[in-house]
């Protein structure tokens, strides 16, 4: 029963897929302005155009391109998800290692931070401090990652933690290796697979955080993300009219298609890490 | 179980609350002060930060008196002595743009948030775990791969996309469920009434169930695989039983402690989901409430309704903590 390299290959074809779409869609991202056939924040057309050969996904109220809403909302998402994600891993390990390193005093300040961040519900809290700050990409970016450092730091913690007991390292101390030194040459190369594997799984939730901040209505309110396409779509009563399917299927899809994809690379990353550092992966 | 003694037994639980409790007091002595100390660090105007934008448009002595009852002229420190105290109380302020206290709106909205987030928690959970164990039982490499592909896509959508796609399918297209709301507007009585609330029920927490029940299947997933690999499971299946009671009767129960611990730690998850769900159909809980706050900038409304969820997820997460032990008999021994 146990097939002991079936589950591998099945991470590893999933890894593919998802690396091979983000591709896609971080090329759509870069060079999406030169891709859509229109420029997504001029009128193209005239209002509520149904899908046309000239406008494939149809014009939305105001007479935009959808199909160049669609492409250019890769960039605010893809940005935004990833920027974010940057911050949290980046904070996270800080945290992590200090507190693991550390330990005593700075360790229990830090892990209640970490308890608290980890157990206070996420998306009211973004509400909260949304509300209080200025509509903004800035904003919005700063607001995810506020609610998502604490598990990269726990996991990093955990893992500075054993590796103090390693012997590498305990003997690394005995001939006299210091802090710096030790936190470079051994701490660090530990830890960096670790937070690759986050970064990429923290950057799945960091998308779904954008768009639903945008879906809300407290997103920015000038860069159309595929959220905002949404939240138009739906004030302006497309679920009562065809309009749907052009109009609130399509950004949808894109999300779901990217954050499944950054999934299914973390899930081929994660058992390379597991390997790596000697613990049995379960999948 | 049987070869601890009771009494030692109880003294476990008890240094575990011992433990556990001040942690968690702990974080909602932390919330409640950041409660406190947002809108006096935020730049802004204090009062309309404090009693919320309407203020702006009361009369001067309302907003003096009640400025006073806030005690914003007296030193931070008598402040917040004056804040914690009410809160004790239950006090979490008042709304002006309601015109009623924090606490009363809450109250009314939150019923109906935990009905819709016990419901899907219920639903999800069962069926994950069901789904997780039927495919640890029928193993197979595209299978595996099948199954793990599609809960982690569901993992991935959207809440409030699968709810439109609903709403739209469902209640615009078919019309056979209603489009928004927590119950009709001609309120019936009794049975009727239940009926109807249950009725409102179906698609928001189908939304709910459709989006976290990958999750859920994932982890009861790796967790049986775990289990599928030790030697009482090969003993079971040396006995000659059958892969369905193997995998029902014996994997299960053992990987039910990391399933019941995460089921119950998805609650602050699934509020959030809620929230944002709320809103696509109109569902009346506390999510829609904070969501009106918020575009209001009616700050004293949505803080109180973050510091209840907290509160409830806090709670909930103590439960799963003290639960644990009672579940695993590893950790108790």
């Amino acid at each position: 029963m146990s097939k002991a390299g079936s589950g591998r290959r099945t991470n590893r074809t999933l890894a593919i897929v998802g690396a091979v779409m983000l591709t896609l869609f971080g090329l759509l991202a870069v060079f999406g302005s030169a891709i859509a056939p229109y420029d997504a924040g001029e009128r193209a057309g005239r209002p509520f155009l149904e899908p046309s050969r000239d406008h494939l996904l149809g014009t939305d109220d105001v007479g935009h391109d959808i199909l160049s809403e669609l492409i250019g909302g890769a960039r605010v998402s893809l940005l935004i998800g990833v920027t974010a994600a940057a911050i949290s891993v980046v904070v996270g390990g800080l945290v992590g290692v200090s507190s693991g390193y550390r330990r005593g005093a700075v360790d229990a300040v830090l892990m209640r931070a970490v308890d608290f961040a980890l157990v206070v519900p996420t998306i009211p809290l973004l509400i909260v401090v949304a509300t209080y700050l200025e509509r903004g990409m800035r904003s919005q970016i700063l607001v995810v990652a506020v609610v998502l450092w604490a598990q990269p730091a726990r996991i990093v913690r955990s893992q500075v933690l054993s590796l103090r007991e390693r012997t590498h390292v305990l003997a690394a101390r005995t001939y006299g290796a210091r802090g710096p030194y030790l936190v470079r040459r051994h701490v660090v190369p530990a830890v960096t697979p670790l937070l690759i594997a986050e970064f990429v799984r923290v950057v799945s939730i960091a998308i779904l955080f954008e768009v639903a901040l945008s879906f809300i209505g407290l997103g920015d309110p000038v860069r159309r993300s595929w959220g905002s396409m949404i939240q138009f779509a739906t004030d302006r009563g497309a679920f009562l009219t065809g309009a749907w399917k052009w109009w609130i299927l399509p950004p949808g899809l894109c999300i779901a298609v990217v954050v499944c994809s950054f999934a299914f690379v973390g899930l081929g990353l994660e058992e390379r890490v597991d390997r790596r550092l000697g613990r049995s992966a379960t999948t | 179980m049987a070869d601890v003694p009771a009494g030692r037994r109880r003294h476990r639980v008890l240094r575990r609350l011992a433990v556990r409790v001040p942690q968690y007091v702990l974080i909602v002595l932390v919330a409640a002060s950041a409660n406190f100390a947002l809108p006096r660090l935020m730049p802004g105007e204090p009062v309309e930060l404090l009693l919320g934008e309407m203020a702006n448009r009361l009369p001067a002595e309302t907003v003096a008196q009640e400025l006073a009852d806030v005690g914003l002229d007296q030193p931070l420190l008598v402040q917040y002595g004056r804040y914690m105290a009410g809160l004790a109380r239950g006090d979490l302020g008042y709304s002006f743009r309601h015109r009623r206290p924090v606490s009363t709106l809450v109250a009314e909205r939150l019923p109906w948030t935990i009905l819709l987030v016990g419901t899907a928690l219920l639903i999800s959970t069962i069926l994950g775990v069901a789904l997780a164990a039927f495919a640890v039982w029928r193993r197979g490499r595209r299978r595996d791969t099948a199954s793990i592909a599609l809960f982690t896509f569901l993992e991935s959508t959207p809440p409030f996309w699968i709810g439109l796609l609903l709403l739209i399918w469902f209640a615009a297209n078919l019309k056979v469920l209603p489009l928004y709301g927590t119950v009709s507007v001609d309120a019936t009585t009794g049975l009727a009434r239940v009926g109807d609330i249950l009725l409102h029920l179906v698609l928001p927490a189908a939304t709910l169930v459709l989006t976290s029940v990958g999750a859920v299947f994932l982890l009861a997933r790796a967790s049986l695989l775990g289990v599928v690999r030790e030697d009482y499971v090969l003993v079971a299946r040396a006995k000659g039983l059958r892969e369905r009671s193997v995998a029902f009767r014996h994997a299960l129960p053992a990987a039910s402690l990391p399933i019941a611990t995460s089921v119950l730690l998805r609650v602050g998850a699934l509020a959030g989901g809620a929230v944002i769900v709320e809103r696509v159909f109109s569902y009346r809980g506390i999510g829609t409430l904070m969501l009106e706050a918020s575009f209001g900038r009616d700050f004293p409304l949505l803080q109180g309704g973050v510091f209840v969820l907290t509160l409830v997820v806090v709670g909930v997460n103590l439960v799963g903590d003290l639960l644990y032990p009672r579940l695993d008999p590893r950790v108790r021994r």
